[in-house]
């Protein structure tokens, strides 16, 4: 409660404190929101968001919003970015996004019309706030800030801050239906079945031989070679189109001591 | 903390039709856990019919009880439901009851229109065994529920904080159905991939012209900005600053060039059913929030937005027009003639006045009936690789099956806006409103992009009746009764308001006004 009445004793003018942490922070969160989005690697894009957002609440703070400045640090830097690197170190942070454009000088064109917008903008704002004294916030404070807030979840936006939970609901049964799957009875294997089926006759139970060993090429399309020099099927993916070899590649590689 | 707060009134005969969707789409959430898999699709779709019929006899309940400027507003005035705003909820109803059935069809290939588990990957042995026999996975019926109730908000919020979180309501159901489509599912992924991203962009940019307008107005409610725009003595430019990124926000949502890149892909990526329920639905609801905004929010700051509106309306209507020609798919056809569609209803709005508003509300059931009908035809016309919507595979469709190619020559003919059809009205509805509000510029270049965009639908005609029948020409699956009935609905309305439009625009022109 002390920050908070600290904080709202200084509401009204701009103070040399509130310029200070406003001159340290902002260019800090413009920088972790650039690296975000310029970050290569998942987990450093998050990483860079939590500066931004980090930043951003100790705005919120001192503009006299100490309720929202905690839910932000709380609620989204605390749970939800880390809940989110969770599921980012458990899914694997192996894919990289690919940087071939598709249209060219697609980038360009977005970086020149992004900071000309945003100069227009940043711009017409300064313009139009310039010499305005900022007013209310006594006001919107007075009876505290959590309860200003309270007070209008619970009057005027209760219909509309019930109707945020259909959002929620919907957020649920998106996540669920993109990727959940649901498995049916028989294809759940065991593992007594598993291993029955692996040792059955027929069956060649050892590890299949990896593709293009033996052979002239690295690609995982091209079949290994068995020691009689016929090409191993099984050493392919079913999945992988059937790829035309060239001579080099169906020649066998001089392993005869030479 | 000495002062108490007292809970606002809550109208509940007006609010009876969002809280009839919201509950239903929540007992959908319940039957997916906990009716058995066979009975599922059944339950849903009677339950979600059920829903919107309820709610649909609740709005018409409620404007035969008559609406005043005392009775409108509730909730602390967060909500409006006035007679535009019940108007917009009836057509939104019936709009949403029609695409339902479209939704609900199983019989045109197994399981439906929407893929079973959309968490397969695509392309592996069990997609292709989950495309041949599962069926369809049912999570759509709530989704298409909340997106419906998230649309009787947006076209009632009174209060621009109200009307984000509806947009957001409505708009995140809509991604999702957009990635659920059975066939060319990496084209449905893309397509929703494409419409979250950029319909976040857009959302965003709403929320910053929601601040700068607070800037100006000291207020986000309508009522206030209205009577803060003369008094205020902040600068301009915050207002116009804000007006422009609500107007960005909401023209994402109506498909408006240039905001409107989005359109075909997403058009051509959806399950057909959904794309019917975008083009209709969507519509109706992004234009009734911009009209709200436009009339009883920003009416005092003298129209001087409307150059720049008409500069967009102008450019929607030629660059929907001119593209629509270009194309070779009828879905990607369609989605540009919806953005072209979306410039003509522009029109309507500059109008201004009770004229312009009512000929907009007019427009868009004429629309709404008319894309359903259109993209339910689409369905029909199928190979064993799902729906055949190359233009090329349509030609000679008119020996093979002349019933269906006469009925979609028909459709063809009102968006083009021949008499006798829905489409002559409505354009005349807004090109004379626009006319009276003094914007005769805007109807000029409407009538050329109209000649423009006339081409591409006589181009179809001419390709189903005039070429031969090929080998690869696909056949016309016979409707089950669901689609049967949603394209006879869409088709007799299209021609009842083209013949008898009177009823309509009677209702139009008394629901034509916003209570402030």
């Amino acid at each position: 409660m002390t920050l908070a009445t600290e904080v709202l004793a200084a509401a009204g003018q701009v103070g040399t404190g509130e310029k200070v942490v406003f001159f340290i922070l902002a260019p800090l969160a413009v920088v972790g929101a650039l690296g975000m989005v310029i970050a290569r690697n998942a987990v450093h894009s998050a990483l860079w968001l939590v500066l931004t957002m980090l930043s951003l609440g100790v705005f919120y703070i001192v503009q006299t919003g100490p309720f929202i400045g905690m839910v932000q640090i709380i609620v989204y830097t605390g749970a939800i970015m880390m809940l989110f690197l969770f599921v980012l170190m458990l899914v694997g942070r192996d894919a990289s996004d690919s940087v071939i454009e598709t249209l060219r000088g697609q980038k360009v064109a977005a970086i020149i019309l992004g900071v000309g917008l945003a100069g227009l903008l940043g711009f017409g704002v300064y313009e139009a706030t310039r010499g305005i004294v900022p007013v209310g916030l006594e006001g919107a404070n007075a009876a505290g800030n959590v309860q200003g807030i309270a007070k209008l979840l619970f009057t005027k936006y209760v219909w509309v801050f019930e109707v945020t939970s259909a959002l929620l609901i919907t957020a649920a049964v998106g996540a669920m239906l993109l990727a959940h799957r649901e498995r049916a009875a028989g294809e759940r294997v065991g593992q007594v079945a598993m291993m029955k089926d692996r040792f059955r006759p027929g069956n060649y139970p050892g590890p299949k031989p990896g593709p293009g060993v033996f052979a002239n090429s690295t690609s995982v399309a091209t079949p290994a070679k068995l020691p009689d020099g016929t090409p191993a099927e099984r050493s392919i993916s079913p999945i992988l189109p059937t790829r035309e070899l060239t001579a080099a590649e169906i020649a066998n590689k001089p392993t005869e001591g030479k | 903390m000495g002062d108490t707060i007292s809970f606002p009134h809550l109208d509940y005969a007006a609010l009876w039709p969002m809280l009839i969707l919201f509950g239903a789409a929540c007992v959908g959430v319940l039957v997916e856990a906990f009716v058995p898999k066979a009975w599922r699709n059944t339950v849903q779709l009677v339950l979600s019919l059920l829903a919107m019929g309820a709610a649909l006899v609740m709005v018409i309940k409620r404007a035969a009880a008559g609406v005043t400027a005392a009775n409108a507003h509730t909730a602390s005035d967060a909500i409006s439901i006035d007679k535009a705003g019940l108007f917009l909820q009836g057509a939104l109803l019936v709009l949403g009851i029609v695409s339902l059935l479209l939704i609900g069809e199983r019989t045109l290939e197994t399981g439906g229109p929407f893929v079973a588990q959309a968490a397969i990957t695509v392309g592996s042995e069990a997609d292709r065994r989950q495309a041949a026999r599962e069926s369809g996975a049912t999570e759509v019926y709530p989704l298409a529920l909340f997106a419906l109730a998230g649309m009787l908000l947006f076209v009632t919020a009174n209060d621009l904080l109200v009307m984000f979180v509806a947009l957001e309501v409505f708009s995140l159901p809509l991604y999702l159905l957009c990635a659920l489509a059975r066939r060319k599912r990496l084209l449905s992924q893309e397509a929703a991939v494409k419409y979250f991203l950029l319909g976040a962009f857009a959302s965003a940019f709403f929320l910053f012209g929601v601040a700068m307008v607070y800037g100006f107005a000291n207020a986000v409610d309508f009522n206030s900005i209205h009577a803060n725009i003369s008094t205020s003595d902040k600068p301009f430019a915050l207002l116009l600053i804000g007006l422009a990124m609500l107007a960005i926000g909401l023209l994402f949502k109506v498909a408006a060039v240039p905001f409107h890149v989005w359109t075909p892909d997403v058009y051509q990526g959806a399950p057909t059913p959904v794309t019917a329920f975008m083009a209709a639905c969507t519509k109706a609801a992004a234009f009734g929030g911009l009209a709200r905004v436009l009339y009883v929010g920003f009416d005092r700051s003298n129209w001087n937005f409307t150059p720049v509106l008409g500069v967009i309306a102008v450019l929607t209507m030629l660059v929907g027009a001119v593209l629509a020609v270009t194309q070779t798919d009828l879905k990607r056809l369609l989605a540009y003639s919806s953005v072209a569609n979306a410039g003509y209803l522009l029109v309507g709005v500059l109008g201004g006045g009770a004229a312009g508003l009512s000929s907009m509300l007019f427009y868009l059931v004429a629309y709404g009936f008319a894309i359903i009908a259109a993209f339910a035809l689409l369905t029909l016309v199928r190979d064993a690789d799902g729906e055949a919507t190359h233009l090329s595979r349509w030609a000679g469709l008119g020996r093979r099956s002349p019933f269906f190619a006469s009925v979609f020559t028909f459709l063809l003919l009102a968006f083009a806006g021949l008499p006798l059809t829905s489409g002559f009205t409505a354009k005349f509805a807004v090109f004379g409103a626009a006319i009276g509000g003094g914007q005769t510029w805007l109807v000029l270049f409407g009538v050329l992009s109209s000649i423009i965009l006339a081409f591409p639908y006589l181009r179809v005609i001419v390709m189903m009746w005039l070429s031969e029948p090929g080998d690869t020409t696909p056949s016309v699956s016979i409707p089950g009764a669901l689609t049967s009935a949603a394209l006879m609905v869409g088709v007799l309305v299209t021609l009842l308001l083209g013949v008898a439009p009177s009823s309509l625009l009677d209702l139009a022109n008394n629901a034509a006004s916003f209570v402030r």
